[in-house]
């Protein structure tokens, strides 16, 4: 194994409260208080040190859509991004519901050498909502959560007993509120500019409603129940009062929804149309005010990378999802300012925060395997898995067309060196992740 | 890159006529002296002008239209235009053509001008984005969002009648969420200065945040009708009525229809507008439509001014665009 050794970093370690100048060492793949002599040495003058992001959402697009995304794209463009460890959509065709689908996504992701993929186990078979997929298996086979990317579950019935089954294996479940019937077919947040534009609207009940169900489903089955992707204020409420009544719930929003409002849909750029939908001014606020305070654990990329086709249609045609992965540095980058938050603490949002988000619930410690991440321990202490970054963060971040590692160009940034053209909120985009170390192995 | 309004070319003048929004009152205006020149035209017994001579018009209609199709048709044979009628509702659209797909193989047919209706808000948008930029675009209808021409005629039918919009109590009644007339129409008049514009239906046929369009809402279509100047009904699609929004056509037309009854509340000079069809018994009365104050025909007549109107004046605009690319080669 490889010996590194990193000079001079400011190095930042959100789970022991650590800011401060110092040499990070790393032997045989976790963290050290010494290295031998002949260890690599990386100058890290100038850049930050930390942890690893995780992303607890992101589609990578294969198997199924390797027009859209291939794992060996995006698991690189996640590097970019800052992330060591991503956690893959299972709407891939076919969907993630099988440990054989697993073991293919993870051989392609050790071939890609990127950042680590840990594939989201599908729990009902096919996303279909009816029957239960066998997630004991799919735990064992390497899927630390279970989620059921934007297809819903109609049925409560099934809701309800996907909980308990999870519950008693202490898998925990990511899932999106959303209820497709309120919804309606919409395709952007149901309010002053959709009315404008004609467009037909998800109202937030979409999302509020399904939400309470997850709340009192939560609070009768006692399972770790992950909200993911929020969009609203009424929701970051009910997550609120919920966490305050001791549920063991926690929650993500997608970095582009602390940024853009449903203002951005105003000429129909279809780079804005996002399943999880933009919604007001108020909105935004309270899901920053929801980053600060803790209601949000974890800021997810929702990376959802497509082809140049699929955009080239009018909005309610045009596929959602916006390609995050190329512009996410620069974006987290922008929050300390934007929130008035200490750099640690929008850090901790994409490494401490995330890893609870998937740490065992048991007492019984998890092997560390190697490839697998070691969410228990994520951190800089010595004997830690080591998953780093090092990032420049005054680096004006390059967001041209051809210099985008993700096959999705589909961003709104593309070509932008500053948000204000967009939202009129000054936020300068730099940022550049330098290195990236996965397991103790320094990559590209 | 933060969008602006296609509309307009790099003159800034009105190249593309996709919707009212953007647009200001001195170009509305502009649209509707310019129609009121050509009804004389449309008066005379020999009808052509010949301002669009050798160009040609392109109809493409991805969404059923008999009506408002037959009246660009209409109105740019007037103009002396060569028009393609290319009914894209049963055509290589429906064989997994993409759009743009579409609109390269209608460019290559050498239109100088395209009128568009589409299912999709955002359609002509799309379309104006993605033309070459010596193509001009009407916005014949584009899903829910607009219907600009439309507007107008209903504009011009109001100026005709009713004089300056000042003083105007304007009342349009039914399904405003899924009425794309509903929407140019406020926008218009709220850009032309309408004392007040009010919007009366249930719930379920009110979009989000409607007073946000700068209108005042009712409940109650007879409190609505007090003192109105023009009356406004839409046609109450057969769609809604299979999706749980009004729960049938007879509670709608007791709650909502237009009858003799309720237009007597509106002020006794109050014209009746539609844009056609009607729904009778559904959303209004056989005598209501037929009646004094109906001038639902009149509207079909001045929308063949109008559409003149809005094409001469974009093609003209065009024309420097040509000129310009032309210079340029």
């Amino acid at each position: 194994m490889t010996h590194l050794r990193i000079d001079n970093a400011r190095v930042i370690d959100p789970a022991n409260k650590i800011d401060e100048q110092r040499t990070v060492f790393i032997c045989d793949g976790v963290f050290s208080d010494q290295c031998n002599h002949d260890a690599q040495v990386i100058d890290a003058e100038g850049l930050i040190a930390c942890p690893g992001f995780i992303d607890l959402y992101a589609r990578l697009r294969e198997p199924g859509f390797t027009r859209k995304g291939t794992i060996a794209t995006e698991s690189t463009a996640a590097l970019k991004a800052g992330f060591t460890t991503v956690f893959c959509a299972p709407d891939t065709n076919p969907v993630i519901d099988s440990s054989a689908t697993v073991e293919l996504i993870k051989q392609k992701a050790v071939a890609a050498n990127g950042a680590r993929v840990s594939p989201i186990a599908a729990f009902t078979t096919g996303l279909e909502g009816q029957l239960l997929s066998e997630l004991a298996t799919l735990y064992d086979a390497g899927c630390l959560i279970a989620g059921h990317a934007d297809h819903p579950v109609n049925d409560t019935g099934v809701l309800l007993s996907t909980m308990e089954y999870a519950s008693s294996f202490n898998i925990p479940l990511m899932i999106r509120p959303f209820d497709p019937a309120i919804a309606s077919g919409g395709c952007a947040h149901d309010g002053a500019i959709a009315t404008r534009l004609g467009l037909p609207g998800i109202p937030v009940a979409a999302e509020t409603v399904a939400l309470a169900r997850l709340i009192e489903l939560c609070s009768s089955t006692g399972c770790h129940l992950h909200i993911s992707r929020l969009s609203s204020a009424r929701s970051v409420e009910l997550v609120r009062s919920a966490k305050n009544k001791g549920l063991p719930i926690t929650a993500d929003v997608g970095i582009h929804h602390l940024y853009f409002t449903h203002e951005q849909i105003q000429h129909y750029d279809a780079n804005f149309h996002s399943s999880v939908p933009f919604r007001s001014t108020e909105d935004r606020a309270a899901l920053r005010e929801a980053v600060r305070d803790g209601t949000l654990d974890a800021i997810c990329s929702d990376h959802a990378p497509q082809d140049n086709d699929a955009k080239l249609a009018p909005f309610p045609s045009s596929a959602a999802g916006l390609s995050a992965f190329d512009a996410f540095a620069p974006l987290l980058f922008g929050l300390p300012d934007l929130l008035d938050m200490p750099l640690m603490n929008v850090l901790a949002k994409v490494t401490t925060g995330p890893a609870s988000v998937v740490a065992p619930q048991n007492d019984n410690p998890t092997e560390v395997q190697t490839g697998l991440l070691d969410a228990g321990a994520y951190s800089l202490e010595v004997g830690a898995q080591a998953d780093l970054v090092l990032i420049d963060p005054k680096a004006k971040a390059d967001l041209s067309v051809e210099n985008m590692v993700s096959l999705g160009k589909n961003s709104p940034l593309v070509g932008l060196t500053s948000l204000n053209e967009l939202t009129g909120e000054d936020v300068a985009l730099n940022a550049q992740v330098m290195h990236s170390i996965v397991a103790g192995v320094l990559k590209g | 890159m933060r969008r602006s309004d296609p509309q307009f070319n790099q003159f800034n003048k009105l190249h593309h006529f996709l919707s009212i929004d953007g647009l200001d009152k001195a170009t509305l205006t502009h649209i509707l002296d310019t129609a009121e020149g050509f009804t004389s035209v449309n008066d005379k017994s020999i009808k052509n002008v010949p301002l669009l001579r050798g160009k040609t018009v392109a109809n493409l209609f991805f969404e059923n239209s008999t009506r408002t199709r037959t009246a660009f048709e209409l109105a740019a044979k007037r103009l002396s235009a060569d028009i393609l009628n290319i009914d894209l509702v049963s055509s290589s659209t429906k064989k997994g053509e993409s759009l743009l797909d579409t609109l390269r193989v209608l460019e290559s047919l050498q239109s100088d001008m395209f009128v568009v209706r589409h299912s999709d808000s955002g359609a002509a948008d799309f379309i104006a984005r993605h033309v070459a930029p010596t193509i001009n675009v009407i916005n014949g209808g584009d899903g829910q969002h607009a219907h600009p021409t439309q507007a107008m005629l209903d504009m011009f039918t109001i100026r005709r009648h009713k004089g300056a919009f000042e003083d105007l109590t304007v009342v349009i009644i039914g399904d405003i969420k899924h009425s794309r007339v509903a929407r140019s129409g406020i926008a218009a008049l709220v850009t032309l200065g309408a004392k007040e514009v009010r919007v009366a239906g249930p719930q379920t046929l009110m979009p989000a945040d409607v007073e946000s369009l700068g209108v005042s809402v009712y409940r109650d279509i007879d409190k609505a009708l007090i003192d109105a100047d023009v009356v406004m009904g839409l046609r109450l699609q057969n769609e809604r009525m299979t999706s749980a929004t009004i729960p049938s056509t007879g509670e709608f037309f007791k709650t909502y229809g237009l009858t003799p009854e309720r237009m007597r509340l509106a002020k006794p000079d109050a014209i009746l507008m539609h844009p056609g069809p009607t729904n009778r018994g559904v959303e209004i009365e056989a005598s209501v439509a037929d009646g004094e104050q109906s001038v639902i025909l009149q509207q079909v007549t001045y929308g063949i001014a109008v559409r003149m109107a809005v094409m001469s004046i974009i093609m003209g605009h065009g024309e420097e665009v040509r000129e310009a690319e032309m210079n340029q080669a």
